[in-house]
């Protein structure tokens, strides 16, 4: 307990430190502003953002960028709640009760009892993660390659189970992405793989690059096709504070939501999106008047809402301790990490005791900001709302190629962009989900250098995954997943639980 | 046998391509053994693997009971086609560069007019209009300085919308090619020149 607090302290001291406390509400400001705006997600917010961060040092990049998630799922349920525009699949859920609750005039409540539950769950995800990462950091360190390739392959099946849509095209896309992560020189051998002569291949394809692409612009024109039908609740926004009526009801909501929430976000493939969808299914079940939900329950706000940030911030654990992202916004985070020369894995935690307590006693404090400011400075989001889309997206496509030019000053990282975006218009329409892709082109590389090394420890034996105990339980719990999905059983209530919320 | 899932026959056949394709461009490197794996060998089973996974869900698509046009998104094969021909055109004159201006842009809007077809091989107006506008402010940038490209990725992309207004573009354009000069030349110090680099 007294380690729990010294680090907790050393953390607090880094957060609150007045540089990391300016970016970390810079962060939250711009993850707001960008993630306020109709049908932009927080991949996609993030994507936008992360060349913003890449002049500063490793500790304040993290520190921002966390900052910008929270900011980006804050202005995500906003959005859901007074425009009835899920920003990202996760908020969907925020749309069908809040977006109620608006047009009852109540736009005030919903929204105070998003922010209030969110930052309930953010304290309690935080204790959680000082809690539990330590101890997992340590398991982990006795990782050999074996038990790290069934790890990753244990992550990016989790991932692709818990993906909406058709599992064998999430396969397939997590394949694809695990080939486009090998693109560039082979640390091996020097051999510059799939460039085709571009010097700028060799060193890879840029990850800022195909995240802004397939997520940020395919966004983008996505949202421009369709025609714009908005209804913005904006003049009954007037009393925020939610009365003692909504807090006695949906106080256990919150609860149920945080534990929920803070439980499926570590897990692989989970955070937010399971969770809130998850939290509100719970909450029909247990309710009395279950009938309500729909049309203006406020524990239909409250409880995805808590549960959404308690998975966003539990995610962060298999992230710094194990160095595997669990989901999409995970992998933008690992890909930042590694832009700024950090290694991750559990080796993060004790070479870089700052950097780990600091970014997680940030979040605490960037939770705290987002109550403090965001509350109050609703009105201007709001007018943000009202900007129609025609001047909008301009401006946005300028920032983000701003952003990409200036990672190194070079034209073609901005066409690489442009094409992934391109490709990602194509996934879209395909019905392919793009997110088990980044999760593989993260892992590309580091899944191939695993596997080379556990191969060569065992001199070419391929039993060696399932002779390590460890790494055997990871291979089987995967394979179990796979089972139970394609069960038809299990299949049909996951299409339904995917549709029906 | 017929059709039904359009979506999973592109799909599948995407998938395949790619598998294919990945596998087929490893074969100039080391493929190497189990125990020691050469820069081949993990593309060549990913590759593989991916190909197996396309095939099935192009099965998928003569037996899957939701049904989907073939048609899913607008595409042109011509525009393609073109665009690959001349896009390698301009690659392989790339190499003869002379300091000659008027060859350099030439070479430049040939690639431009590769790269803007390729594009427009895909989906619908506001796709490739706003994507290529990316790529023009790209490319412009250091030949024509911020302030003019700002307005040029402005210009086009709006025109790639449902409505475009002259007024409110031009002063949207002007307010933001300010704002990115103090901002991100001034304000981060960001290396981009403001004003064509001739000019300076």
């Amino acid at each position: 307990m007294d380690a729990l607090f010294q680090n907790l302290e050393l953390g607090f001291s880094v957060a609150l430190n007045g540089w990391n406390l300016l970016y970390c509400l810079m962060g939250v400001l711009l993850g707001t502003l960008i993630g306020v705006l109709p049908g932009i997600g927080p991949v996609a917010t993030i994507a936008m953002l992360l060349p913003v961060t890449f002049t500063l040092n490793p500790t304040s990049a993290l520190i921002m960028l966390a900052g910008i998630y929270y900011g980006a799922q804050y202005g995500g349920s906003t959005t859901a709640i007074l425009v009835n525009i899920p920003g990202e699949s996760s908020s969907v859920v925020t749309c069908l009760d809040g977006y109620q609750m608006a047009r009852q005039g109540r736009a005030g409540p919903a929204l105070g009892i998003a922010a209030i539950g969110s930052f309930f769950a953010g304290c309690v995800a935080t204790v959680i993660i000082a809690l539990f990462a330590p101890p997992l950091a340590e398991v982990a360190l006795k990782f050999g390659p074996a038990e790290y390739f069934s790890l990753m392959v244990l992550g990016l099946i989790a991932a692709t189970v818990l993906a909406h849509g058709s599992l064998i095209k999430a396969i397939a896309m997590v394949i694809f992405g695990l080939l486009l992560g090998l693109v560039g020189t082979d640390v091996n051998s020097g051999v510059a793989r799939f460039s085709f002569g571009v010097s700028e291949l060799s060193d890879g394809i840029g990850f800022v690059s195909v995240a802004m692409g397939v997520f940020g612009f395919a966004e983008i024109i996505g949202n421009l096709e369709q025609k714009e039908k908005r209804e913005v609740f904006t003049k009954k926004v007037s009393n925020l504070l939610p009365s003692l009526q909504d807090f006695k009801d949906s106080w256990a909501s919150i609860l149920r939501g945080t534990a929920l929430g803070s439980c499926l976000g570590i897990l692989p493939g989970g955070g937010a999106l399971l969770a809130s969808f998850a939290a509100y299914t719970l909450e029909k079940k247990v309710s009395k008047n279950s009938a309500n939900f729909g049309k203006g329950a406020i524990q239909g706000v409250a409880a995805p809402e808590a549960a959404n940030n308690a998975g966003a911030q539990t995610s962060f654990i298999p992230l710094l301790t194990l160095g595997i992202p669990s989901n999409p916004v995970m992998a933008l985070m690992i890909g930042a990490m590694m832009i700024q020369g950090i290694a991750p894995g559990p080796q993060v935690m004790t070479e870089r005791p700052q950097l780990f307590w600091g970014m997680i006693a940030s979040m605490w404090v960037g939770n705290l900001l987002l109550v403090v400011l965001n509350l109050p400075m609703i009105g201007m989001w709001i007018k943000l709302l009202m900007v129609p889309y025609r001047v909008l997206y301009p401006s946005i496509l300028l920032f983000c190629c701003i952003g990409v030019y200036s990672i190194s000053n070079s034209p073609f990282d901005v066409m690489q962009t442009a094409a992934f975006g391109v490709v990602g218009y194509i996934f879209v329409k395909l019905e392919c989900e793009p997110a088990p892709l980044i999760l593989g082109f993260i892992l590309g590389p580091l899944m191939e250098e695993n596997l080379r090394r556990a191969m060569l420890l065992s001199r070419g034996d391929p039993l060696v995954f399932f002779q390590r105990p460890l790494s055997l339980t990871m291979l089987l719990i995967a394979a179990f997943l796979l089972a139970i999905v394609l069960a038809p059983a299990v299949r049909k209530k996951r299409e339904e639980a995917f549709v029906e919320a | 046998m017929k059709i039904t899932n359009g979506k999973d026959f592109w799909a599948g056949l995407m998938f395949i391509a790619f598998g294919v394709a990945f596998m087929a461009v490893a074969q100039d490197y080391a493929m190497g053994t189990a125990v020691r794996m050469g820069p081949a060998y993990f593309p060549t089973v990913l590759g593989g693997m991916l190909a197996v996974l396309g095939a099935a869900i192009l099965f998928r698509a003569f037996v899957s009971k939701i049904h989907h046009p073939l048609a899913v998104f607008p595409f042109r094969f011509w525009f393609i086609l073109a665009g690959v021909i001349l896009g390698a055109i301009a690659y392989y004159t790339q190499a003869s560069r002379e300091t000659n201006i008027a060859w350099q842009i030439g070479h430049m809007l040939l690639s431009g007019l590769a790269v803007g077809l390729i594009f427009a091989g895909f989906g619908e107006r506001s796709l490739w209009i706003i994507l290529f506008s990316v790529v023009i402010f790209g490319y412009m940038l250091k030949p024509l300085g911020l302030v003019i490209s700002t307005g040029l990725i402005i210009f086009v992309s709006a025109w790639g919308g449902h409505e475009f207004r002259w007024k409110e573009i031009t002063i949207l354009s002007v307010a933001l090619a300010i704002f990115s000069v103090a901002a991100f030349v001034h304000g981060l110090g960001l290396p981009m020149n403001v004003w064509p680099s001739i000019w300076e």
